[in-house]
């Protein structure tokens, strides 16, 4: 598929969505496993958006393409705002306490980590390089 | 499909219907309804999902708010959410802290 390139900007999300669950399709994937992968990149576009250009202020792009190969899907969001490792965000340590107690941070990262079999960033030419990888023949209903 | 969320009241429930998708771009509308929601001191706060079909980390952090702003003495019911939903609140544990039914169920809220 063509790579799908929007502002950077929430109004962006519904599309970035809609490509990466046609693109799941074209794969086969498994209905949950789409949607995993579609919250994945979801969340790491949304903190690019947020944190990333809106915060200092630079209008940019965000880029989605796709590669089908190998029993493996694989999802590269791109984009040129600060350098921004998901890594680096700590994990909520809080996921078992009441809602009243909890921090609202590190959510969003954690359910995109967690919700891909594979998670990879590079900084590369001054362009994050988020990407996501989905096994195409795990059928495991989990 | 677009988000949408309706807020009704009566007596000391508020009732949220959501549709659609859940995300950083259509949270605020959520969390103006929860505001909306919280101005009538309801005891219990119900959210109806059978119709929303994606719900991102925004929707959980609305979530939260509700929580926090209402205080813990609110029962904070999820109503017939869809299993990706479902599932995205069992791995952050948000299923600890609300009442989840898979359906309407009138004794149990309203009793």
């Amino acid at each position: 598929m063509e790579p799908l390139i929007l502002p950077g900007t929430l109004d962006s999300l519904t599309q970035i969505g809609a490509y990466v669950l046609e693109v799941a399709s074209q794969a086969g994937l498994e209905r949950k496993t789409a949607y995993r992968l579609r919250l994945a990149v979801d969340e790491i576009a949304t903190n690019s958006i947020v944190y990333g250009y809106a915060r200092v202020g630079e209008e940019g792009d965000l880029v989605v393409s796709a590669e089908i190969g190998d029993g493996i899907l694989t999802i590269i969001l791109e984009d040129t705002g600060p350098a921004y490792d998901p890594f680096q965000t700590p994990s909520p340590d809080d996921l078992d306490q009441p809602l009243d107690d909890r921090d609202i941070g590190g959510l969003g990262v954690f359910l995109a980590i967690k919700g891909v079999d594979e998670f990879r960033y590079e900084w590369f030419n001054e362009t994050n390089r988020n990407i996501f990888v989905m096994k195409i023949n795990d059928q495991e209903d989990s | 499909m677009a988000f949408a969320a309706t807020l009704e009241t009566s007596g000391n429930i508020a009732a949220i219907t959501l549709s659609g998708e859940l995300d950083a771009n259509s949270a605020g509308e959520f969390r103006a309804r929860v505001e909306e929601a919280a101005a009538t001191s309801p005891e219990k706060l119900v959210l109806m999902m059978q119709d929303l079909t994606f719900m991102a980390s925004a929707g959980l952090r609305v979530l939260i708010f509700a929580k926090q702003k209402m205080g813990s003495d609110v029962d904070l019911f999820i109503v017939a959410p869809q299993d990706p939903v479902r599932e995205t609140m069992e791995m952050t544990g948000f299923h600890h802290s609300v009442i989840m039914l898979d359906e309407y169920d009138a004794a149990e809220i309203e009793g």
